[in-house]
């Protein structure tokens, strides 16, 4: 099925309606219904979110930054011809918009330094209590490590690593191409290994 | 291959071991950090540890219970500066 026949996926609470293709909800944005707008970038609200949470490191500035990429998107949708999907035109928008966040941010006298804990979650339930435990730490080291790249590859390895985007989405989002794109990805996973430790991700990731 | 030094080898392994787990290696290059591996302990750990990194961020990557503001929509609807779309199409 290709993209633009698909049924866009629901945002919160809404029931989706079959009718309600990507490709309906856009033509009906693109002339000014800003509920089909909602309903079609909501459906990747909460990817777009935690995107930025781990981009920005903060929660309150993420809700922000969020805000004014839908505005951003509102207010070009117009102009948006379809030759990359909907979602990575939108996160494209939430990458360039993180970027002017984190800029502003260092042009601050006191920086407001990212927070860890935003950038990893939860073990998942199912491990046993020993290994939920290690592979906790492993989260919270990687969040750390994270937190402590340069922007440009931070975004490399969220995007492709963590989202798990393919090399030319991700490159795409990135806005630059995919031997650059790269070359941040391998910079960025080297100085998190040596964050981390072989030690410590081979014991967690055994 | 024989032609680089054990010290050349475990540099340039240690060195390209996210593109040997991306995939990224000519064949010829995929050979030599592997025949570097076989014999070196620490190339052979960071191997796995660079396939942990990658499978561990990964995991970081599910949306548990983690969701959007529902206020997101709020600077659209509030009819701010700039609040329509441009109707003017690139």
């Amino acid at each position: 099925m290709p993209p633009e026949d698909r049924p866009a996926p629901h945002p919160m609470g809404h029931t989706p309606d079959p009718a309600d293709t990507e490709a309906s909800l856009l033509a009906r944005a693109q002339a000014g219904d800003v509920g089909a707008f909602e309903r079609l970038s909501g459906a990747y609200a909460d990817r777009v979110f935690m995107l930025l949470l781990r981009l920005l490191g903060d929660r309150s500035e993420a809700e922000d930054v969020t805000q004014e990429v839908m505005l951003r998107a509102w207010q070009g949708i117009a102009r948006f011809r379809g030759q990359s999907s909907y979602f990575t035109w939108l996160y494209r928008i939430a990458v360039n918009e993180a970027n002017r966040a984190l800029e502003r941010r260092s042009r601050r006298p006191a920086g407001v330094a990212i927070g860890a804990d935003e950038l990893q979650l939860p073990a998942p339930a199912a491990l046993d209590p020993s290994r939920q435990a290690e592979n906790s730490e492993l989260r919270r080291a990687l969040g750390q490590a994270l937190a402590e790249l340069p922007p440009p590859l931070r975004t490399a390895l969220v995007l492709r690593d963590v989202e798990g985007l393919s090399t030319q989405e991700a490159a795409e989002i990135a806005g630059i191409g995919q031997a650059a794109f790269k070359s941040r990805l391998h910079q960025a996973r080297l100085r998190v290994r040596a964050a981390i430790g072989d030690d410590a991700l081979v014991t967690a990731g055994s | 291959m024989g032609m680089h030094g054990w010290t050349d080898d475990h540099q340039w392994s240690q060195q390209h071991l996210s593109h040997y787990v991306e995939g990224d290696l000519r064949p010829r290059a995929r050979r030599r950090l592997d025949r570097h591996a076989l014999g070196c302990v620490d190339c052979g750990r960071g191997i796995r540890a660079m396939r942990a990194l990658v499978s561990t961020a990964h995991g970081l990557g599910a949306l548990a219970g983690v969701h959007a503001p529902e206020t997101i929509f709020d600077r659209i609807r509030s009819g701010g500066p700039g609040g329509a779309p441009s109707s003017s199409r690139a």
